[in-house]
């Protein structure tokens, strides 16, 4: 809103708007990250139509959605953003048809931070669900850097602010640091969930990806996070999830999944190759191919630094629905085949 | 303490005779420690105990206010449970009480202001127990809980979505520029004098919940044809009356197998009595039942064997039926003890599994503790105190229940039809209002 002057010098860029949330504030979702740059390119813009807005919106959509390389996790926003902005302006009432456009975007623009705190509300909702699956006694296995059940289990670990009330123990599945040079610290994703778990007095085990079929014979309960929950009831998450849901589901251990609602995708993947984003996880090679890649990288030096390699560290698989036992989400604890309903209800 | 109980011995007649007689504190009283002796067992009997407990206690209460009722319900209800936390349909027959006296409240305050707000950003503003974090949650999605559990309201699809909770707009907050106040006019409608009785319309409710468990058999009965066909085996377990009803239904039109596992220790006598038909009449359960005539009396041949064969017959059988104890909301279900063992062998044999349960042993808790669903019995069924020796030396256990999980399960049938166990939730979710999963 106060860029109103700045609007006409610099187009607005939602791909590098996007970009700067994730970065900024990082218990950022993606989805909500993508529903705040929506937020913005409207407060940039002037349109005053319905329809021009909805067109804009799509435009923006789409092209957000080719800039990243993984869009499984903001098409969600995206989705959910467009479909409201539809159904209220179909419903009756002061923010229907009859009533005026501008109130409703005049609410949009000024609720933008109450979106994300009612994003991260969500999560403490989740914890106070999912903190009856960590029993007193038990062991939970997880991995990666979920933000919810990082949530869920210093909830657990932390009640009442003494020492940890439900004596739980923690397996962690660590993937192995990232090797790109990105700047970032070399120390793996969920560290520091381990170290917040660990100063709670929850011990916790890490352990590496190679050791989770050893080590699930100790563990009670599977809990992991995820990047989309798609219609079937299935996951899409980390590289290295679906194989813990296999080895759970071949060990006999409940496998529950911990994500916020607004992560519901509409997108029905009937494998693991069958998902929108390309990622080269599997490449094939001869030694011919390796000398001619050498010699293009020898001839390009230093060519696109900004360009992220997709197969970097946020390589996703997916999980059927068939492997999960429950998704504790922050409307309540569902099974697999509630989530289509839950997107049925904002589809039709 | 009733001066009319007399002769009876306590347990589910005693006590609803006792209930037009006496206080109803002395009767909430009562029932809590018939629950607690477990004077009052099986699902049914501690269901309609409470239904008529509930009916009584809402007659007594000389209010209208919808929220005192709530409140005195809740109040009621938790004792209830305390007493007894694994007789989980008491809980479920509270919850019910407590959505129909909502929907009565919500009902009342809907014709107010349907015109202006078609409902859509309101809330229902009955105060919710405040002790729970996730009540806040659960006020968010009232509207399109409303929507579903109460069908023949159509004003009310057009309430907001779940999903929508995060965008939609917000009512106390709302501080929007350029609209009309109307936005939140619910809070106020409150204090409004009901337009009609609700307490009344309550108890009409729960005399429908009563009709409900009285019918409840011979409505799941009525799709014995459906599942029962021509010279099939069925495999059966314990005396389940609900499963009975459904054979005799079938067996009124067609010949077929009865293969009956005895359910030794607990209910094997109960369970010989069926076969045999000669009802023991002091037995509460089946008082009503006692005049009904077993399987065999119908041409129908009925196979008694130990719970030890039932994997060497299991290939055999073509059916599986089983009755339960208590359904939970993830489709898994807690039933009497074997009922694991039989559904395991007949997953191994790929033969179906079909549960037979009334909706009122539907309940929305989530298993998050099997072992805790487990109750034990009493010990001297396994090995009598007459051996003493043996009693001294050794553990003996004797649980009355087996928790089975979902995927053992084909299909439950209940009184509104057949369901596979992933609808459950939806099920649970129209019979139970979300602020009051957790009473």
């Amino acid at each position: 809103m106060a860029a109103a002057t700045s609007t006409s010098a610099k187009p607005f860029d939602i791909v590098a708007t996007y970009n700067e949330l994730l970065r900024s504030d990082p218990d950022l979702t993606m989805p909500i990250a993508a529903i705040e740059a929506l937020v913005l390119l409207l407060t940039h813009s002037p349109s005053s139509t319905i329809s021009e807005t909805l067109d804009l919106l799509e435009k923006s959509t789409a092209h957000l959605k080719q800039s990243i390389p993984n869009p499984i996790g903001l098409s969600a926003g995206t989705d959910l953003f467009q479909r409201y902005l539809i159904t209220t302006l179909q419903r009756p009432g002061q923010l229907g048809p009859a009533g005026d456009f501008n109130a409703i975007r005049a609410h949009l623009l000024s609720n933008g931070r109450l979106f994300i705190r009612r994003a991260k509300e969500s999560r403490d909702k989740i914890a106070a669900f999912g903190r009856g699956f960590v029993r007193d006694g038990s062991t939970v296995l997880t991995n990666g850097g979920s933000r919810v059940v990082a949530s869920l289990l210093q909830q657990a670990a932390g009640e009442k602010g003494g020492p940890s009330a439900v004596r739980f123990r923690v397996i962690y599945v660590l993937s192995p640091a990232k090797g790109d040079v990105e700047g970032s610290s070399a120390e793996p994703e969920g560290m520091e969930t381990v170290r917040a778990l660990r100063e709670k007095g929850v011990p916790v085990a890490t352990i590496p990806e190679s050791a989770v079929a050893y080590s699930l014979g100790k563990a009670d309960v599977v809990i992991v996070g995820a990047e989309g929950v798609v219609e079937n009831g299935g996951i899409v998450s980390r590289m290295g999830t679906y194989q813990i849901g296999l080895l759970a589901k071949a060990m006999g251990k409940p496998f529950y999944v911990v994500a916020e609602s607004h992560k519901f995708v509409r997108l029905y993947p009937l494998g693991q190759y069958d998902l929108p984003i390309e990622q080269r996880v599997i490449d094939f090679k001869t030694e011919e191919d390796v000398a001619d890649e050498a010699t293009q990288q020898q001839q390009q030096a230093q060519p696109t630094p900004n360009v992220k390699s997709p197969d970097s560290s946020d390589v996703v698989d997916y999980t059927p629905p068939h492997l999960i036992s429950a998704l504790i989400t922050d409307s309540g604890v569902l099974t697999p085949s509630a989530v289509s309903e839950e997107l049925i209800k904002i589809w039709f | 303490m009733p001066a009319t109980s007399g002769p009876l011995t306590p347990g589910l007649a005693s006590f609803l005779k006792t209930l037009k007689t006496n206080h109803i504190d002395t009767s909430i009283d009562n029932l809590i420690s018939l629950l607690k002796r477990r004077q009052i067992r099986h699902s049914r009997s501690c269901a309609t105990a409470t239904a008529y407990l509930l009916r009584g206690v809402i007659s007594a209460s000389r209010t209208n206010d919808a929220n005192k009722l709530i409140e005195r319900v809740q109040h009621v209800g938790r004792r209830l449970m305390a007493a007894q936390p694994r007789e989980m349909v008491v809980g479920n027959i509270v919850r019910r009480v407590l959505g129909l006296i909502r929907d009565e409240a919500e009902d009342d305050r809907e014709g107010d202001f349907n015109l202006s707000e078609a409902g859509s950003e309101s809330q229902p503003q009955t105060p919710r127990g405040l002790d729970d974090p996730t009540d806040a949650l659960s006020a968010r999605h009232d509207g399109s809980d409303r929507g579903a559990s109460r069908q023949p309201l159509p004003a009310l699809t057009a309430a907001p979505i779940s999903m929508f909770s995060l965008l939609s707009h917000p009512e106390t907050e709302g501080s929007l520029p350029g609209t009309p106040v109307s936005a939140s006019p619910s809070g106020r409608l409150l204090g409004h004098a009901p337009s009609k009785d609700i307490r009344a319309e309550v108890l009409d409710g729960i005399s429908e919940i009563i009709d409900e468990l009285t019918q409840v058999d011979d409505q799941i009965a009525a799709y014995a044809l459906d599942h029962i066909h021509s010279n099939e085996i069925i495999l059966t377990h314990t005396s389940s009356t609900t499963v009975q009803k459904f054979l005799l239904k079938a067996a009124a039109k067609r010949k077929f197998t009865v293969i009956h596992a005895e359910a030794f220790p607990n209910n094997h006598e109960a369970t010989h009595a069926t076969v045999s038909g000669a009802n023991p009449h002091d037995d509460e359960l089946l008082s009503t039942e006692s005049f009904q005539k077993p399987l065999i009396a119908l041409g129908i041949t009925v196979i008694l064997i130990p719970d030890s064969a039932v994997f060497a017959l299991m290939s055999r059988v073509n059916k599986v039926i089983l009755g339960t104890h208590s359904v939970l909301a993830n489709g898994g279900l807690v039933a009497s003890a074997g009922t694991r063992v039989i559904a395991r062998a007949a997953k191994v044999h790929q033969t179906p599994v079909v549960v037979v349960s009334g909706v009122y042993k539907l309940s929305p808790v989530y298993p998050f503790d099997f072992d805790s669903l487990i109750e034990y019995g009493d010990a001297s069924k396994v090995i009598s105190y007459e051996d003493g020796d043996l009693v001294d030396q050794i553990d003996v256990q004797n649980p009355l229940y087996d928790y089975v999980p979902a995927e053992l399960i084909d299909l439950y049938i209940t009184n509104l039809g057949g369901h596979a166990p992933s609808y459950l939730y939806r099920i649970v979710s129209d019979h139970y209002r979300k602020e009051d999963i957790s009473v």
